[in-house]
Formats: C-alpha cells, structure tokens, sequence
C-alpha cells in the first residue's frame, strides 16, 4: 500500500509539470502585455519597460540562448519559466498585477467560500442523488424509476447557469425570499474567523449571521447540486441493477431476509464503489469548476476570480489559481483511487 | 440455407431474413421510447435550425428596433405592437424566436464541430495507445519511434544552438541506434553508456562550430538523447507519453481551460470550437483506449496475428470497428456536453461575436434585465439550450442500450 501510494505520487510528477508547462504557456500566449494593462494605454515607454523588468517579463521564455553565448551558465537558466518554477518551489504564487496583492491572501478569502459552497452542494446531491438511485433500482420500471430517471436526464441536460437565472427569477425577484447573490448581507456584522462562514457563525454563537449566510447558499448550493445529484442517481442505479442481479442477492431473498435488509445490506454495500468514484471525481468538479454558478450569484470564490482575471490579463492570478485548482483536482482523484483498498479488500496493490 | 432441406420438410420452417448487427441496433433504437423522444427532439432542432438559416433571411447586424425593446411574448398582433412576437423581444427590439432559430444554427454547429474535432484527434490517439500497449512493436514502428525521439529532443539543442543541422544529426543518431537493436543488448548499462556517449561528442562537436558554452550544453543534451535512445523502449513509452498528455488535459477544469484557450485565441465561435474541441480530446481517448484494450483480448484478434495479418490491418479492419458502439455513443453525448459548454462560453462573453445570435450570448445578453421583470428574454433561449442538450442525452442513452449486446435478450 505505503509503496503504491509513493509510485503513484511520483507518477503525479510528470503531470504536475506539465500542468504547469500547459498553465505558463497559455498565459503567455493569450495577446496583451500585463506591463501595458497595468500603467494603461497612453504609459511612457520607460515606465513600462521598467515594470517589464520588474515582472520579469523582459526575460526569455524558457532558456537564453544569447546568456549562453556569452558564457553566462546562470544567465542561461534565468527564464520566465524556470523563476515561476523555482517561486512555485518557495510556495511563493506572486503578486496580482492589478490589486498589486500577495495571490496567497486572496487565496485564504476565496477558497474557503468555493469549498463551502462545493460541500453544501455535494451534500445536497448525495442525500438526493443516492436513495433516487436505490429506489429507482429496487423498483425497476415503475413510476418512481421513471420520474427518477428523467429527472436525473434533465439534471444532466441543464444548462446551470440557466437554471440559477430561474432561480433568481422564481425566489428573488417573484417570490422576494432569497437574496439575489453574494455570501453574507451588508447590514449582518459576522466575525471572521475560517472564512467558512457557516462554521463561523456556529463559532460566534451568531444565529442571525448562520440564518444569513443560510439564505445566500440555498440558491447556489441548488444550481451547482443539479448536475452531481443527476449523475449519482444514474449511477447508484445502474450499480445497484448489477448487483441485484448477483447470486449472493438470490440467495440473501431465499432465505426469507427482509427486502429492507437485503438492499442495504447485501446490495447497496457492493454497489458503493462505484458511486464513491463518482462522488469524488464530482467533487473535484465541483472545487473547480463553479465559475458559471458563483458568476451568476456573485460568490466571491476561487472560480470567479480567475476568469476576472483572464479577462483582465491578470498572469499572476491565473497562474496560482489554476494551479492550485489543477492540484486539488488531482489530489482528489489520486485520494479516490487510495480510498478503493481500504473499501474494497479484494483489491490489490503491488 | 432452406434449399439444404428436403422439400416436405423445407415448406413448414420459417426462416428469420438475416439481419445485420446495426439493422438490428436500429430496430432496438426504434423499439425505445426514450430513443424515439430524443430523435424527435433532435431532428426537429436540426430540422428548425437549418431550415431557419437557408429559407428564413436574418441579418443580425440591422436587427435592431428601440421601439420595440423588450416587448412581451404577443401571439396577435395588437394596437401597440403589430407585429407578432412569439417569444417577445429583447433588449434592442430584437424577435427573441427568430433569433433562437437563427441561433441554434450556430449552437448546434459549434457543438457538432467540437465534438468532430475532439472524436478524431483523441479517438485515433486513443486508438494508438491501446494498441501499442497490448501489442509488440514492429521493427520499423520502432526505428520510427526512437528517430521521432531524437527528432524531437534534437530539435531543443537546434534552437538552443541556433543550428538546425543538429535535429537532423539526433534524428540520424535515433535511427542508427534502433537499427542496431542488438549491439551490447545483454548489457543494457554498456549500451546506454555507449551511445550516451556518442551522443555527446555529436551535441558538443557540432555546437563547438558555434561557441565552446553551446557545446556544453548541447553535449548534456546529446548526453540524453543517446542515452534514451538506446533504453529497450516499446510500444508503451507511446501509450503512456499519450496518455500522460490526456492527464495533463484533464488536470484541468474543463470550463476553465476552454476559457483559456478562447482567451488566447480571441473570441468567436470558431475559436469556440476548436477550445471545446481540445477539451474534450481525453475523454475520447480514455473511451477509445479502453475499448481497444479489452477488444485486443478477443480470439478473432489473436487469430488474425497468428495468420500473420500485418498489424495495421489488424488495427483498422479487425479492431476500429469494433471499438465503435462505445464511441458513437460517446459521441452523441460528447454532443450534449459540447452544446452545453458553447453556452456556456457565449454566456461568459466567449463566443459568438454580438450581434450574432447564439443561445448562450442572447442568455448573457439578457439576464441583467431579469429583475425588470422581463422573463422571456431568458426563459426561451434557456429552454432551446435544455431540450436540445436532453434530446442528445436522451438518443445517447438509447443508442447505448440499443448498441451494447450484454443486453440482448
């Protein structure tokens, strides 16, 4: 096991740099000069090459060949490239060339608002998603197995974005319930503690901040579940129609268990691998890719700030957001793939 | 096969017509409700939508009408608005269904292009993979392998030396070393120290033309070109450099990547398309590569090698097709998720270009104006999204249950 966990780490390795490789390239391919977006159009030409310097941007890409030639072996190495690595290697993720702050301190305020919002929403799913399943399994081919299913082919089909607009049409400006977006009210005072406000306000004892913060992630936690809950109901169910077929189920039914039993016991125990598969790779979806859903509801998370920061050239951020999505997402699926041993003995690792 | 029978006997059988594996898929397609709903739903969008675009003229760029801005869906004409709006205007006076059908056109083109893209790069890799994993390489994929090797590694020290002879020489290098693939082949250690070494003299002596630090370096280079080369690589070096690249795809969020790519590439809906395209490359290759792994174990395989059928031939005759149930299926729903993502693009600003219509754009045009109450500017385009995306889940899903045979009865 400790061997398999290190040989898979290492095969992280080559992936990882190339994530990176992938990450430096695009932004440095996507057309603007940070220098010119920072001082603006009309910027004197010295300013700007000055803070080109400064960034490091008058350096070559990868190596210097020109450093080379005039016997500079340091010279050589010094590239844009390598000085992102060997920053990324000091935990160092730059500055925002916008907001001129540290990316690691945006980082601490809006990853803890994705996580928040991904947890809530992956919750939602699986208390959903998973007796969809069971039932529509158990009870192939009747009603319920019909509404589940053609649920789930519309949650599957659904446009989230659309979806939280509808939402936003049908709680907050008909209805008037919820507010329309963000994380917390103006006029509630919570103090910040994790940044997760839901376990802060529990914290501080504040009943009216968690009400609060209740009431902002209801819209989003239903957009973002949508999707998840749709793709666990599909597979707890076509899991459970595998394994109900097996001859352990026959046997279980043969001898008078009660059907109550036999599901939960016998079959759902089997057919959980498969759906924890989907749950984590979902959750690393979901870590990753709320950029639609906290656009729309203006949830200051981690996915909105990059594509902010696409758009406005911003590299650093970029770079460090996706990064470290890129490694979450990773880490999550390497983690469901170690999970496997310990729930299922009769998997093997060399 | 009835001639065989004597007569009395031949009159009283009932010999089934014979059919062929996809007329029977299509009969068990047709026999499904949920198949026949989706082709509904998806011959009618293609239907309305290239109809609307060859026989409906629409140009985008004089559509415009303030005194018409943001009328509600009217089926009569009536005293303020003559003119009949099925589903209302936007926020230029704009007919929201005209532009819903002229948008599909673009929807749906964007996905079914993406989708194109994406099954023929990463199918074929996909293809490649799977089969240079189960399979021995032969003698000339090999000395192509190793010459692309040292093509490609060579081609770093060119450009660092500013000499592309160098390419050329590690190309040579390549060959030469795969040709001799029994020199010191007992002792692997003498053998990657030997032609490392020859690498080295060739990076150093060519770059010594140059300045005596390119010759350090470039000898390092060719230090590791020949060293790699002479390593017994086979066909999996290429299945895992190919799929350590989908890897590195799909480190990615999807969504996010796309962006990137249409940031980089500047918007519009054939940037659209080629960045959704590039997306979904993996998962088509994962899809191909699994499949070919688990056809390469079936008897008709071995058979074929065993008679000595070359091994491209066995690739594409006896292992593509049928590794292809999975794959249309795959691609039907590839379809879905790629109209989805176009949405999803157009409504973050990233696809079509304004004024032209595409039903993720007139979503992002429209749903500021949801607080004023003007509901059907966002509703109709959404609702074009939903169906056509279920209708492509919904033919995927009975083309799987009509393609997969461990559900014949």
């Amino acid at each position: 096991m400790a061997r398999y966990l290190i040989r898979r780490l290492i095969s992280l390795i080559p992936t990882l740099l190339g994530v990176t490789f992938v990450i430096f390239l695009l932004m440095r391919l996507i057309p603007g000069d940070p220098a010119v977006a920072m001082l603006g159009e009309h910027a004197a030409k010295e300013n700007v090459e000055r803070i080109r310097e400064q960034l490091g941007l008058n350096r070559p890409l990868f190596l210097d060949s020109d450093a080379l030639d005039q016997g500079d072996y340091a010279g050589f190495f010094d590239s844009q490239y390598i000085r992102f690595l060997s920053r990324l290697g000091h935990g160092d993720l730059g500055k925002s060339i916008h907001r001129r702050m540290p990316i690691v301190d945006d980082l601490k305020l809006r990853f803890p608002a994705t996580v928040e919002l991904s947890m809530f929403a992956m919750l939602l799913a699986i208390i959903i998603g998973v007796p969809a399943g069971i039932v529509s399994a158990a009870r192939r081919n009747s009603v319920w197995d019909g509404i589940s299913m053609i649920g789930s082919l519309i949650g599957v089909s659904m446009p989230i974005f659309w979806l939280g607009l509808m939402e936003i049409m049908l709680f907050a400006v008909i209805l008037n319930w919820l507010p329309i977006g963000g994380r917390l009210s103006h006029d509630v005072d919570l103090t910040v503690i994790t940044n997760f406000y839901v376990i802060d306000s529990i914290i501080t004892g504040n009943t009216p901040a968690l009400l609060d913060t209740l009431k902002h992630l209801a819209m989003p936690t239903l957009a973002l579940a949508t999707i998840p809950m749709a793709i666990i109901a599909r597979m707890t169910r076509s899991s459970m129609l595998d394994v109900l077929q097996a001859d352990y189920i026959r046997t279980a039914h043969a001898k008078g268990l009660r059907e109550r039993v036999v599901l939960s016991r016998h079959a759902l125990k089997n057919a959980f691998l498969p759906v924890i598969t989907i749950i984590g790779l979902q959750t690393g979806t979901l870590l990753a890719g709320a950029i639609l859903t906290e656009t729309i509801f203006a949830w200051p998370g981690i996915g909105k700030w990059i594509y902010d920061a696409i758009l406005a050239r911003d590299y650093p951020v970029v770079q460090g957001g996706t990064l470290l999505i890129a490694l979450v997402f990773v880490f999550v699926n390497l983690l469901v793939d170690v999970s496997y041993a310990y729930l299922d003995p009769r998997i093997h690792y060399d | 096969m009835t001639e065989t029978f004597p007569k009395e006997i031949s009159h009283n059988l009932i010999a089934r017509k014979p059919r062929s594996l996809w007329g029977d898929a299509w009969r068990r397609l047709l026999s499904s409700n949920t198949a026949r709903l989706g082709m509904v739903i998806v011959t009618f969008f293609i239907l309305f939508s290239t109809l609307s675009h060859f026989f409906w003229e629409y140009n985008p760029r004089t559509d415009l009408d303030y005194s018409l801005k943001l009328m509600p869906p009217n089926l009569f004409p009536t005293e303020e608005v003559e003119s009949i709006h099925p589903f209302g205007t936007d926020k230029l006076g704009r007919d929201i269904f005209r532009r819903v059908a002229h948008g599909g056109w673009n929807s749906l083109r964007v996905g079914l292009v993406a989708v194109g893209i994406a099954l023929s790069i990463g199918g074929l890799l996909g293809l490649l993979s799977g089969f240079y994993e189960s399979m021995p390489i032969s003698r000339t994929a090999q000395i192509i392998l190793i010459g692309g090797i040292g093509l490609g590694l060579g081609a770093i020290s060119a450009w660092i030396a500013g000499q592309p002879v160098q390419a050329f020489i590690f190309l040579a290098l390549g060959v030469v070393v795969a040709v001799l693939e029994n020199f010191l082949a007992d002792k692997l250690a003498a053998r990657v120290a030997f032609f490392a070494g020859v690498g080295l003299l060739l990076g150093a002596g060519a770059a010594l033309l140059i300045n005596f630090p390119t010759a350090v370096v470039c000898g390092v280079i060719g230090l590791f070109i020949g060293g790699i080369a002479a390593l017994p690589l086979g066909g999996t070096l290429i299945s895992s450099v190919i799929m350590r690249m989908m890897d590195i795809i799909l480190a990615f969020p999807g969504i996010l990547l796309a962006i990137a790519i249409v940031a980089m590439l500047g918007p519009g809906l054939d940037k659209g398309m080629i960045a959704i395209g590039i997306v979904s490359i993996p998962m088509f290759a994962r899809l191909a590569r699994s499949t070919v792994l688990s056809v390469v174990r079936e008897e008709y395989v071995t058979a074929a090698l065993s008679v000595g059928v070359p091994q491209g031939r066995i690739l594409f005759r006896h292992i593509t097709p049928n590794t292809l149930s999975p794959i249309i299926v795959q691609a039907t729903m590839g379809l879905a998720g790629a109209i989805l993502s176009a949405a999803a693009l157009g409504f973050l600003g990233l696809g079509a270009i304004p004024p032209e219509p595409e039903w993720g754009s007139m979503l992002g045009d429209s749903y500021r104006y949801l607080t004023t109450g003007a509901w059907w500017a966002v509703v109709f385009p959404g609702l074009a999204i939903m169906l056509s995306v279920l209708g492509f889940n919904l033919l995927g899903d009975g083309l799987r249950d009509a393609l997969d045979p461990r559900l014949r009865v």
